[in-house]
């Protein structure tokens, strides 16, 4: 039986012991002996019982955040694009208006998004380089994964109509944020990786929300 | 060598793993990306992840160089500091792209990212307490 982390249930995990170090792979590896000792005292099983597997996903992992830091980089303040003719960031959002996708969607942002265009220009800036930097450290990784996929619904409701899109681009950002977020992938090379264990072992709530988002 | 010296032996040789070295060794790592993230100033085009100006290149290298000492030194104090810089920097950057420029330390927004991936995660790891010196740690007891 699984529990919502993804690894099998077992003494270890509930009581928060370091389980986890045995998973992570800037782990201690120059002492085999500790890690079968800790492997053969917790039945619970990893999800990526691999070196190589646990190594892919972090690739992964700062792969997706690369993509967010990257683009972040051409939402330029203070205008964002918005002037004649448009461009940029501005010229994205329009296009939920003029190619529309979801009745919806592009009413919002014609009534409150674009009239209000630095302030949700900002707020797409700071959302985006936030991604782009807790994937990439991998910090609190299954909340910045959730966010990812909101983010990417919300550009895919802006652009899917546009021309020359791909539809698969944002089902595939879709996709990969999905994965992130069901494999807890900031475990796995990222401060999760290293920072859940003692978050198991404090009783703040500051720890117990972390170890929840990540 | 009588099965006792040998048990002896090992127990001698046996040291405690050390609970702080995977901060030691994230420190490090995120240290090394800003030292690497300077190369970004001799990169153009698609493969230019972010933009770094002269100034810029020197608050990578110092903050990165002092985030990798932190974690040979096992120093959280210093981990804080090289964190609490890096989000210094990356402040600097975001009030003057509002401004409309990159400002004199010549980054864009990705810049202001990867200055608040290494500060956040710097001073997560700094803020980790860990044992006076002489005192026991956790894996000792």
């Amino acid at each position: 039986m699984t529990d919502t982390t993804g690894y099998a249930a077992g003494p270890d995990y509930r009581t928060g012991a370091d389980y986890t170090d045995a998973n992570d792979v800037t782990a201690d590896t120059d002492d085999t002996d500790d890690t079968a000792i800790r492997y053969a005292a917790t039945p619970a099983v990893p999800l990526l019982p691999s070196r190589l597997d646990r190594g892919l996903l972090a690739v992964v992992r700062i792969g997706v955040a690369l993509l967010w830091l990257q683009n972040v980089g051409w939402k330029t303040p203070p205008a964002f694009g918005r002037g004649d003719p448009p461009g940029g960031l501005y010229l994205s959002a329009s296009y939920a208006v003029s190619h529309e996708v979801l009745r919806p969607y592009a009413w919002l942002m014609e009534r409150y998004v674009l009239p209000n265009f630095t302030f949700f220009g900002w707020l797409v800036l700071i959302v985006e380089a936030a991604l782009g930097a807790f994937l990439l450290i991998g910090l609190a990784t299954r909340f910045w994964a959730l966010v990812g996929i909101a983010e990417t619904v919300a550009i895919a409701l802006s652009v899917l109509n546009a021309p020359n899109e791909w539809y698969w681009s944002y089902l595939l950002m879709f996709l990969v944020h999905l994965a992130l977020f069901a494999t807890a992938a900031g475990r796995y090379a990222g401060l999760d990786g290293v920072l859940r264990p003692k978050w198991q072992e404090s009783g703040s709530w500051a720890a117990r929300v972390l170890v929840r988002l990540s | 060598m009588g099965r006792a010296s040998v048990g002896a032996a090992v127990m001698n040789a046996y040291r405690p793993p050390n609970p702080y070295r995977s901060l030691d060794r994230a420190g490090i790592a995120l240290g090394l990306v800003s030292i690497l993230s300077a190369g970004f100033m001799f990169v153009d085009g698609a493969f230019q992840v972010i933009q770094i100006g002269a100034i810029g290149l020197v608050v990578a290298l110092v903050l990165g160089l002092l985030a990798v000492a932190a974690g040979l030194l096992s120093e959280g104090a210093l981990m804080l500091v090289s964190g609490l810089g890096f989000l210094l920097a990356a402040s600097f950057q975001i009030a003057q792209l509002a401004g409309g420029s990159s400002g004199f330390l010549g980054g864009n927004a990705s810049t202001f990212s990867l200055w608040l991936a290494l500060g956040v995660g710097l001073i997560a790891i700094g803020m980790v307490p860990r044992p006076e010196a002489g005192e026991e740690t956790p894996a000792a007891k």
